[in-house]
């Protein structure tokens, strides 16, 4: 499926800002269910030096870094990007969940896997007992990784409620377990913590989700947001073309190797949204109030 | 005082077999299986009537080189340390705006000998720890190839807090991640140094062990000149040219090197700022730097100026909040980036936190044979991570015997605890662990029990009394990046003394001990030290940050509204007393003044309504700092502003500041007015001091101008309200109201000088507003105003000079008094320039905030 995002961030400042320091994670990612066919980062101001310092990151992302030396009183940042998304043939993994476990496990002087850098506490995602006790009932003993992690995930979808503006970034995934409610990026991280807390490889993904509109009527421009959701390593099917990353959306009760459906789009990915937050800044001089976020996701083959 | 050398020997042998033999039979020995120091062997159980063996060789050595060393001569040199610490301010663990003061800081008398033997094998291990930790940050930043290979465990490394992916791929920056690092030694039973732990982020000690060294080599000169001892000067030296030959430059640019400080609250400031100050580095905050491009600059007065070496006293993740924690105000952000791009040196690079667990210790002689191909020769403390599964029996095994410790720093999202002392456990509560460990293995390391050294300690008494006493001992000390890409090992070091059955920590009321390093031969110490001259010597002019310059003029700004509000408050006290002849005018204009300068609550009475209120709400406000703005309040925010820019001020200086401040508040509560004057005229003294700390002991660059700065646009906004309020109604013609005003501008003695006895309001007016004479005028004052912005005038464009044109001096033609007109002193031309002296100092204020103070601030973080 081809996509079209255009993801547009304006921010108001009262008063004016003298300097400011950017760092964004806005170029989706490259990977085998997923091509980018073009990506275009604007800025009004302009970077003061205009340069856009672009590097790839510790987890393989594309950030982008820059620096507004001038007083400004609104930053508009726009991120057009156009990707071809694919599936990848399916797989069913039936070996236990434990060992997984086993295999991320450390012991000394065996060979260790780079997936194991994903199996720890983050802030985000903090360790807690009240995971492992909401993810217990899923992860019996004999039961395999692949199934027990799509129960998981659909329980969420059942028992949680998606409730917008219901919580912010810095309410803690704990919180919004114990309230049964938050928005995606509060399901992404509970699911991180829970399968974590069984010694499981988690990661956090951060994109977006191309949304139909209701029948009849035409899509908004803006109407969407930016998504996120999990994706769990698992070992038995490393060879596959995904290297095993079975991508899970609790939000929505979706999942597939290697990402959730044709209609994600991947951005960036992490230990949790900390390391691949859209958007980040340092002011100085100046205070941001709400900053307006407009992501709209279009199919290439629909008229806009 | 006499010279050292120039004493007749003092190895008096009969002086010094007495000596012997009094500590021979007095000092006490440490619990028995602990190492005694001072006899250089292990203690056992005391034999009650029996003495113990006598000193070993080095004791034995310090005992003979110690003139007078008997009880009373060792409380005086007591007596001496501690006045030093008090004189030189050093102190530990400053809270934030806390009622208690700082913790001076706690050294012993005895310092801990370390003959040559032994300290060449600390030496040698500890270069080779250091190669071994380079090492790892090597690989853990580079490659990841030993926890690939199952050599490290993940979780010590990707899932330790201290490890930073954001800088995963960073090359170091002059060919090391490390510049310094602080290892903690401990003496076990068998003699041996072990290995307790390493501090790679910021550790602390640098400072304070020089503190130490400078009072206890005093105290005891000729035991340090004998025997002798290795001096410490060349290694901090060696910091220096490592640093500077190794930092990224251009080839015209001299390297300019700071240090990082969290800031005056952080517990170790006193270190920062006297670090800072001896290796002769920019003392800088957070806010004092900026990234620009890949580059880092120091905000000064003179524009932006590239650093091209950071010493950092911040922990890792608060240096970035663009790219670590967001809350952080300590960091700058774009600080990882400049790392990345090899433009700035920071030392050590930014993520070596994660050397500092507890768990890795277990790991290190495994790493050393593949990385080293070597055999670790210091053993390190036995530990077993509890991260392994194979590992968890022998550990808990250990648990009875030994100590939990916490694998990972208590800030993070792993879980950390209090150190356990296993010994002490009941066995449900070691139960009750194990189940913890159970739980989560990795976050707990099961660490044998080390039975630490004892090392000898003067316990002074009353009089001619005292004793030696024992106390438990930790060695911490310092390698540091030379230039030619090694390590060096300063010799000597920072002791942390425990209580008697403690840990050793600063942090529980343990205290400090200078380390003495036996040197190879006296000629090598005389070579060495020669070279060590130089390190107070390379004091370049120092930059003025931005942030310097604004707590300088705060400075100047807050010291002049403290006098300005003693004079006041004193002068109404004395003048509102029952017998002083008082008159309406005089009370109204005395109570216009409390309230302009918020001496007394706003709702307080005026003197003609009730005196006594009156008076009591003013003696009330002195020590009030939440309802008013008088001394008290003032002399905090003096102390607040001169705290941030400690490192420029004299010890002498910033003890004055305390003791004033310190002064005035004891005496916080009723006073009758008798013995509030008395206490406004200790503050009175205490103020002058200062006054005169600020004009004769600092340096007179651009930041000095600025506290001039401030003081005269203080005075000059001070005297114009005080004159406009005293012009209408005829208050100067009054007898009393006349010596009042005089008083005020501390002109009296002036006055009499140049008029004898014409009381008129002519001559006073013209004494007060005009006179070239007078340097309490208004047009003095002004006068100095612009004398000094136009010595700013190399700065900002010369935006300065243009700013002196809002103070104008006052023209010839000015009708001061024209005695017509006194009914109406709306009218009357002095006061339209008095209110445009007094918006002018206003305006002045405002633009050179604006001009160099607008960039000190700290920034916010949004995050989408």
């Amino acid at each position: 499926m081809r996509l079209a995002i255009l993801h547009e961030t304006t921010y108001d400042y009262r008063p004016a800002v003298e300097t400011a320091h950017h760092v964004a994670h806005l170029r989706p990612l490259q990977g085998p269910t997923q091509q980018l066919i073009s990506h275009l980062l604007s800025l009004d101001p302009g970077p003061t030096d205009g340069q856009l310092s672009e590097r790839i990151d510790a987890f393989g992302n594309n950030v982008t870094q820059w620096q507004l030396t001038q007083v400004h009183q609104r930053l508009r940042v726009r991120a057009s990007s156009v990707v071809q998304t694919l599936t990848l043939p399916d797989a069913h993994d039936t070996a236990p969940w434990t060992s997984a476990r086993e295999l991320l496990a450390y012991r000394s002087g065996q060979a260790s896997r780079p997936e194991a850098a994903f199996v720890f506490a983050s802030h985000h995602a903090a360790p807690h007992a009240d995971f492992a006790d909401y993810a217990r009932p899923d992860f019996g003993p004999d039961a395999p990784l692949q199934a027990a992690a799509l129960a998981l995930s659909a329980r969420m979808h059942r028992e949680l409620r998606y409730e917008s503006q219901s919580t912010d970034v810095h309410t803690p995934a704990r919180q919004a377990l114990r309230m049964r409610r938050g928005v995606c990026q509060d399901f992404a991280h509970i699911l991180l913590a829970c399968l974590r807390s069984q010694g499981l490889a988690a990661r956090y993904v951060s994109g977006y989700l191309l949304t139909q509109p209701p029948e009849g009527q035409a899509r908004l421009i803006g109407s969407d947001a930016s998504h996120a959701w999990v994706a769990l390593w698992v070992p038995g099917q490393a060879q596959h073309a995904s290297g095993g990353w079975l991508h899970l959306d609790p939000t929505n009760d979706r999942w597939g190797w290697g990402s959730p459906g044709e209609d994600y789009v991947q951005l960036a990915s992490g230990r949790d949204f900390a390391d691949v937050s859209p958007l980040r800044g340092v002011l100085q001089g100046g205070t941001s109030h709400h900053p307006v976020v407009a992501v709209t996701v279009t199919p290439q083959d629909e008229p806009a | 005082m006499t010279d050292a050398t120039a004493l007749p020997p003092a190895d008096d042998d009969a002086d010094a077999q007495a000596a012997m033999s009094w500590v021979q039979r007095h000092a006490a020995q440490p619990p028995e299986g602990h190492w005694d120091e001072l006899r250089n062997r292990l203690a056992q159980a005391a034999t009650p009537g029996l003495v113990g063996p006598p000193p070993a060789a080095a004791w034995e050595a310090w005992i003979r080189h110690t003139e007078r060393l008997d009880p009373a001569a060792l409380n005086e040199r007591m007596r001496q340390l501690q006045d030093q610490v008090r004189d030189n301010g050093i102190t530990y663990n400053v809270y934030a705006h806390a009622e208690q003061a700082q913790r001076p800081w706690a050294l012993d008398l005895f310092p801990l000998l370390i003959d040559r033997q032994q300290w060449a094998h600390i030496e040698q291990g500890v270069r080779q720890r250091m190669r071994l930790l380079e090492g790892l940050m090597h690989d853990a930043y580079g490659a990841q190839d030993l926890v690939r290979r199952g050599l490290l465990p993940a979780a010590l490394v990707h899932g330790h807090p201290g490890y930073l992916p954001a800088m995963h791929g960073v090359q170091p920056v002059g060919g090391a991640h490390l510049s310094v690092a602080a290892f903690d030694l401990a003496r076990g039973p068998d003699g041996l140094w072990w290995m307790l732990a390493q501090r790679t982020q910021a550790p602390s000690g640098l400072g304070y062990l020089l503190e130490n060294r400078i009072i206890i080599s005093r105290l005891f000169p000729q035991a340090f000149e004998r025997w002798p001892v290795q001096r410490l000067a060349a290694s901090y030296q060696g910091l220096i040219d490592g640093l500077k030959a190794r930092c990224p430059r251009e080839a015209h640019e001299t390297p300019h090197m700071a240090l990082l400080t969290p800031g005056p609250y952080n517990e170790t400031y006193f270190e920062h700022a006297y670090l800072a100050r001896y290796l002769g580095l920019t003392l800088v905050q957070a806010e004092d730097l900026t990234v620009r491009g890949d580059r880092l600059y120091l905000k000064t007065l003179q524009g932006l100026q590239r650093v091209h070496a950071l010493l950092k006293r911040v922990d890792d993740t608060w240096l970035d909040p663009l790219e670590l924690r967001a809350d952080s105000t300590l960091g700058v952000p774009g600080l990882l980036q400049a790392v990345r791009a090899g433009q700035v040196l920071v030392a050590n690079t930014p993520g070596s936190g994660f050397l500092e667990s507890n768990a890795l210790l277990g790991f290190l002689p495994a790493l050393a044979q593949d990385l080293l191909q070597e055999e670790l020769m210091l053993p390190a403390i036995p530990s077993w991570w509890c991260g392994e599964a194979a590992a968890v029996p022998d550990a808990l095994a250990q648990l009875p015997g030994g100590m939990v410790l916490p694998t990972y720093p208590a800030e993070g999202p792993c879980q950390s605890f209090e150190p356990v002392d296993g010994r002490q456990l009941h066995a449900q509560a070691r139960a009750d662990w194990a189940e913890r460990i159970a739980q989560d293995g990795a976050a707990h390391t099961v660490q044998a029990w080390l039975p630490l050294s004892h090392q000898p300690v003067w316990q002074a008494g009353e009089g001619a009394h005292g004793q030696w006493q024992t106390r438990p001992v930790v060695l911490r000390v310092f390698a540091l990046a030379d230039a030619e890409g090694g390590w060096q090992v300063l010799p000597g070091g920072l002791a942390r003394l425990g209580l008697p059955a403690g840990v050793a920590s600063m942090q529980r009321g343990g205290s400090s001990a200078d380390v003495w390093v036996q040197a190879e031969s006296a000629e090598r110490v005389a070579r060495v030290s020669r070279l060590g001259t130089d390190v107070s010597a390379i004091d370049r002019p120092r930059a003025v940050t931005s942030r310097a310059a604004e707590n300088l003029f705060w400075m100047g700004r807050y010291t002049e509204r403290a006098e300005h509000a003693l004079r006041l408050t004193r002068l109404m006290i004395e003048w509102l007393d029952g017998d002083a002849q008082t008159s309406p005018k005089l009370r109204q204009w005395l109570h216009a003044l409390a309230q302009a300068h918020g001496l007394v609550q706003p709702q307080t009475p005026s003197p003609q309504a009730s005196l006594r209120v009156f008076q009591r709400a003013l003696v009330a406000g002195l020590t009030d700092l939440t309802h008013c703005t008088g001394v008290g309040f003032n002399l905090q925010a003096l102390l607040n502003a001169s705290a941030a820019v400690r490192e420029r001020l004299s010890p002498e200086h910033w003890q004055l500041l305390n003791h004033t401040q310190q002064t005035l508040m004891a005496q916080a509560g009723p006073l009758d007015p008798g013995l509030a004057l008395a206490t406004l005229r200790q503050t009175s003294l205490g103020l002058a001091a200062i006054t005169g700390a600020q004009t004769d002991r600092m340096t007179r660059d651009d930041g000095w101008r600025l506290l001039s700065l401030g003081r005269h646009i203080e005075r000059i906004d001070a005297l114009c309200r005080a004159l406009l309020l005293a012009l209408p109604d005829g208050l100067l013609r009054e007898s009393a109201g006349f010596d009042a005003v005089l008083a005020l501008f501390d002109s009296t003695i002036s006055f009499h000088a140049q008029f004898q006895q014409s009381r008129t309001p002519q001559a006073l007016v013209h004494l007060l507003v005009s006179s070239p004479d007078n340097p309490r005028s208004i047009a003095w004052v002004a006068q100095t105003l612009r004398a000094r912005l136009r010595r700013l005038g190399h700065l900002a464009d010369g935006a300065t000079n243009a700013l002196a044109e809002q103070v104008p001096p006052a023209q010839a033609t000015l009708q001061l008094w024209p005695p017509e007109q006194v009914g109406h002193a709306e009218d009357l031309p002095l006061r339209h320039w008095l209110l445009a002296q007094q918006a002018g100092a206003g305006v002045v204020a405002e633009r050179l905030s604006a001009l160099f103070f607008s960039h000190s601030q700290s920034g916010t973080s949004v995050s989408l």
